[in-house]
């Protein structure tokens, strides 16, 4: 747990904002998909959590958007003001195994994980294809990092009609974040994927049982510790709401 | 000067008055030895005698100041916490009670005898109180004579501690209270979570899956204050305050208010420094007002 001064911000789609904070512990730790738990004076009972953006020399960044009282807060937020950050936390992508290649599917939020993932790919040796996703041209993350970069879009208004799921080529390897809902999709196409799924989380640290993943072979455990990344096939994606009002994903 | 922090609970002697409150700790192998240096003693997850695959999500809700968990006890089943826990707990420098629970009283004494005697486990809380499972928990906890009941088998069945942590959920806690003290208990835990609801208004429907909740955080704190002392004041036996502490100046409220110690809960979610934090603070303010001793602190406790 360390205080960490906020450093920047800037927004990088419609409504879509990246915050910078220094936390050299964290940056020098993270691996993607892997994620913190923020709080603030004044901020609301419980942390958020939130997926590493970028991490870089002794700085990390989140992406949020402004959806509830806790992420306006957060926006609201000057350089300097400090961030309590519980990090790294859970378990991330693996990128092992010698594939070529990587494609890392986002819609919206989603694009949370990907810069890091986009690095931790290419560190161990893989070509990395960018597909992202949103509703709109406006809600498109501008920021990428791909050897190939596929949009899409739910109007056509940028990109490939559709969702990005739809639009993505097959890889060894398909990496995949955003709305259950297109994780549940990604699942049917590619049982094997790497999701990092979104749900509601008390503590981020494996002792509130809050964040329960329901998982195909029965029972739950836990987005915190087991997760957030999950092989897309070993998910109820049924039973999992998707609902997450204030996050990225976590 | 350092204040002496130890406190009595029954037989039990505890190096502080903070402990961790059953299921915002896990096991106590999930935290950072850190923060385990200033624990009086750890109440473990709620267990049954099996395992238990707890409630679908949502399980959690934020309110105002506060939260809404509804786990449904998810848990491994006694065997399993003997086989993967208590032998860490044995090797550990303060107490485990195991928070034990029953769909019915034979259960409560089954899983008592099963833990009893179990290197690593140091007492019992009896979970009379529990909102979120659909049979047993919080049903005990509102009839005297049915605490009682579950409180005499599980006490047949151990010469260990057993405390009782009682549901908020009543018309007058005194009448528990002095039910369970009757009946064995040598401490009570005052209180569990209050059953709450909130709404979804997108989806027009509760926010938890099993449609209601256990509210605890700050938002619980004078409510829980005021249960506790009542408690304290309808028995002899120590109690155990808890509710919505996050600082210290929380869990002297509630020692001044008659407990003999406090434990912490909702607060190891935002802060996982909170126990030990609680626990120097308490430490401080008694070394400021030049108090030798926990036991010297002031308390407002007018006997019914």
């Amino acid at each position: 747990m360390l205080d960490a001064p906020v450093t920047g911000k800037r927004q990088v789609a419609r409504g879509m904002f990246v915050i910078g904070m220094r936390a050299p512990e964290i940056a020098s730790a993270v691996r993607a998909g892997q994620f913190v738990n923020l709080g603030w004076s004044g901020g609301p009972l419980l942390r958020r959590p939130f997926s590493v953006y970028r991490a870089e020399g002794e700085h990390i960044e989140v992406v949020l958007k402004a959806v509830g009282g806790g992420t306006g807060q957060m926006l609201a937020l000057e350089v300097g003001d400090r961030l309590s950050c519980l990090g790294p936390l859970g378990r991330g992508f693996e990128f092992g195994g010698g594939a070529r290649e990587a494609v890392l599917v986002s819609g919206g939020l989603g694009v949370a994980p990907m810069l890091l993932a986009a690095r931790d790919a290419r560190a161990a040796g893989m070509k990395v294809t960018w597909v992202h996703g949103a509703r709109t041209a406006a809600e498109l993350c501008a920021e990428k990092d791909g050897d190939a970069v596929i949009w899409a879009t739910d109007d056509g208004s940028q990109g490939t009609p559709g969702t990005a799921v739809a639009a993505a080529p097959d890889a060894d390897v398909v990496i995949a974040c955003g709305p259950n809902r297109m994780l549940a999709a990604a699942a049917e196409r590619w049982p094997e994927a790497q999701v990092a799924v979104e749900t509601y989380m008390g503590c981020g640290t494996g002792v509130c049982l809050g964040c329960a993943v329901p998982l195909k072979r029965g029972g739950y455990d836990r987005a915190c510790k087991e997760g957030p990344v999950y092989r897309a096939a070993d998910v109820d994606w049924g039973a999992l709401p998707s609902h997450l009002p204030y996050a990225v994903v976590a | 000067m350092t204040a002496d922090m130890s406190v009595a609970i029954g037989s039990m002697k505890l190096r502080g008055p903070v402990l961790a409150a059953s299921g915002t700790f896990g096991y106590g192998t999930e935290v950072p030895l850190l923060e385990r240096r200033a624990l009086g003693a750890m109440v473990s997850k709620g267990i049954f005698l099996r395992p238990r695959e707890g409630t679908a999500p949502p399980r959690i809700a934020e309110t105002p100041s506060g939260m809404l968990n509804a786990i449904g006890l998810q848990g491994p089943g006694a065997d399993a916490l003997v086989r993967d826990y208590a032998p860490q707990w044995a090797e550990w420098d303060f107490p485990v009670l195991v928070n034990i629970n029953g769909e019915s009283a034979s259960e409560y004494a089954e899983v008592t005898s099963r833990l009893d005697g179990v290197p690593g486990v140091a007492g019992f809380e009896i979970n009379i109180s529990c909102p979120n499972v659909e049979q047993g928990g919080m049903f005990f906890g509102n009839d005297p004579r049915a605490a009682a009941a579950v409180t005499e088998v599980v006490r047949k069945r151990t010469k260990l501690p057993v405390w009782v942590k009682l549901t908020p959920m009543v018309s007058d806690i005194g009448v528990i209270a002095r039910a369970v003290e009757s009946a064995g208990a040598d401490a009570l835990c005052a209180i569990n979570t209050f059953v709450g609801m909130s709404i979804d208004l997108n989806a027009y429907r509760p926010r938890l899956s099993f449609r209601t909740g256990g509210l605890s955080g700050p938002a619980i704190r004078p409510l829980a204050v005021h249960l506790a002392h009542q408690a304290a004041r309808s028995v002899r036996i120590p109690v155990i305050g808890i509710g919505g502490i996050a600082r210290a100046e929380d869990a002297l409220e509630f020692l001044v208010a008659g407990c003999t110690a406090v434990q912490v809960g909702t607060a190891t979610f935002i802060n996982p420094k909170a126990i030990a934090e609680v626990h120097d603070g308490i430490a401080s303010f008694l070394e400021a007002r030049a108090f030798k001793s926990l036991a010297d602190l002031p308390r407002y406790l007018p006997r019914d």
